[in-house]
């Protein structure tokens, strides 16, 4: 009996691993690994590099630098309406990217409830790296933010308490104390949110447009590709799926490595003492 | 709580045999049609009852090559049927319909376009069909009769279909774009149109075949019987294409 179950998930984690690295597997034998490489050295290969990490960073900051403090506060304070809050913050999660597309153009667009005040300002945002900067921020701040809060939240309340009874005021409290502590939770989250905001595709195709070298992401580059050279398609996706892999291993060490460095009692007491 | 959990599994159930009763009720198989995403409404109306895939005849051909179960492929161009043709995976591809170009503007006009040579100006936000599908091989054509290639160092994005680019003038957020008069036609009020030099029009034929391997081969024939009827003529006519 207990052979037959054990039979059962066995063969079920076979189906399930081949079924998920069949497509990957394939799509490297597609095309030679020479000819992967000279496809990526293409014109819209480099192009769409270099636009895809310039909007990434660039939305990455605007996530770290406005979604650390904002997950802080919800990790750290118990408010009525909380939860709606959190939750507004996740939705883009599971929201359609078509949806996100459309709902930054009813904002942002021409005709969108601030086009007119944009205009004024002489501000166009569709069709502009900024259209694929706010759809990568759109689409990935959630996922920074969710992390965020859930690191926040592990660390000790009494070390935080701790701190402030030690004569620290808040802002020295979550620079020394919370940041450090819930450093490898942040870095996980920031790489998922990183990896999600690099695959962003339908809410840039229809907010941003394509224009190699100025919209066109990796992934745009994919699409367009298809059809006109396949062999650049092939090369893009490998160099994603690469990618991908490395950010996801990151998640997975990150949180382990600061366990053993950060959160260990010694280094913690110095880093208050100095 | 749970009555009601009841009540919605009642109503989908419901809802399952419904759908269930309806297709048996049908008697001949629907075809499904890769179409250009021009002919949308035009096919739509001439057999509301098959199933369509409308996108960039590109990329219905590439789909088609990767052995998508589509029973005709009707394309905005000859290029991507005879190829196909070649390859031996649909029968001899017939033209059905012509369309031409035009210039669409959003109704506001708010770049105060008035003829092509307008499109160059600094700053207008142009969006053409992606080198590869028709309209965009249509449209580069027209621009170097013109000798207004010019004009592609406004474009702001490379639509992968015809209706993607219209989209964006109906929407307002680009000043300009270069689509089919059939699509122009379509958006109606939304849009305004100028009228391109006769001289530099395109002349863009559309070739309709029935797939090698369609699953439903009967329904493939009846539809390209169709498109070719004189239902089918009066039909594209009424949407502006042009007859062959």
């Amino acid at each position: 009996m207990r052979r037959a179950f054990a039979l059962v998930t066995g063969s079920a984690l076979a189906v399930a691993l081949a079924f998920l690295l069949l497509p990957l597997f394939a799509l490297f034998l597609d095309v030679s690994p020479g000819t992967l490489v000279s496809a990526l050295g293409s014109s819209v290969a480099l192009d769409a590099l270099w636009v895809s990490v310039k909007t990434a960073l660039i939305a990455h900051a605007f996530v770290l630098a406005i979604g650390t403090p904002a997950a802080y506060l919800l990790a750290t304070r118990r408010f009525r309406g909380r939860a709606v809050v959190v939750t507004a913050i996740e939705l883009p999660l599971v929201l359609p990217p078509a949806v996100a597309g459309i709902a930054l153009l009813a904002a942002f667009g021409r005709r969108g409830l601030l086009g007119g005040a944009l205009d004024a300002a002489g501000v166009t945002i569709p069709f502009t790296q900024a259209a694929v900067v706010l759809a990568v921020a759109f689409v990935a701040s959630p996922f920074y933010v969710r992390g965020a809060i859930a690191a926040f939240e592990a660390v000790d309340p009494n070390l935080l308490d701790a701190s402030r009874t030690l004569g620290a005021g808040p802002a020295r409290t979550f620079r020394r104390v919370a940041l450090p502590l819930a450093a490898g939770g942040l870095g996980s989250a920031s790489a998922l949110a990183w990896a999600r905001g690099l695959g962003e595709f339908g809410a840039t195709i229809m907010f941003a447009g394509s224009f190699q070298g100025v919209t066109q992401t990796l992934p745009l580059a994919i699409y367009a590709e298809l059809d006109l050279d396949r062999t650049v398609a092939d090369a893009i996706g490998a160099l994603l799926v690469v990618v991908s892999a490395a950010v996801l291993l990151l998640t997975k060490v990150l949180p382990a490595w600061t366990r053993s460095t950060f959160a260990s009692a010694i280094p913690f007491a110095r880093s208050l003492s100095t | 709580m749970r009555r009601l959990a009841a009540l919605g599994l009642g109503l989908v159930v419901a809802a399952g045999c419904g759908g269930g009763g309806g297709t048996q009720k049908e008697a001949a198989p629907s075809a499904t049609v890769f179409a250009a995403s021009s002919l949308t409404e035009v096919f739509q109306r001439i057999a509301p009852r098959d199933r369509f895939s409308f996108a960039g005849s590109d990329q219905l051909a590439a789909q088609i090559q990767e052995g998508a179960p589509a029973d005709v492929f009707a394309a905005a161009s000859p290029k991507y049927p005879d190829a196909l043709h070649d390859d031996g995976l649909v029968a001899t591809p017939r033209p059905f319909a012509t369309n031409s170009l035009v210039v669409v503007v959003p109704s506001d006009n708010p770049a105060g376009i008035t003829r092509v040579a307008d499109l160059a100006k600094s700053g207008v936000r142009v969006v053409v069909g992606a080198e590869g599908v028709p309209l965009g091989d249509y449209t580069r054509d027209v621009l170097e009769r013109l000798g207004r290639e010019d004009v592609l160092g406004n474009v702001v994005s490379n639509e992968e279909d015809a209706k993607s680019v219209i989209a964006k003038i109906v929407s307002g957020d680009a000043d300009a774009a270069f689509v089919y008069v059939t699509d122009a036609k379509a958006a109606g009020g939304d849009v305004r149109t100028i009228a391109i030099p006769e001289s530099a029009e395109p002349t863009a034929t559309y070739e309709i075949a029935t797939v090698a391997n369609a699953p439903h081969p009967v329904a493939a024939r009846r539809f390209v019987r169709l498109v070719l009827s004189a239902r089918g003529r009066a039909a594209l006519e009424a949407a502006g294409f042009g007859l062959p």
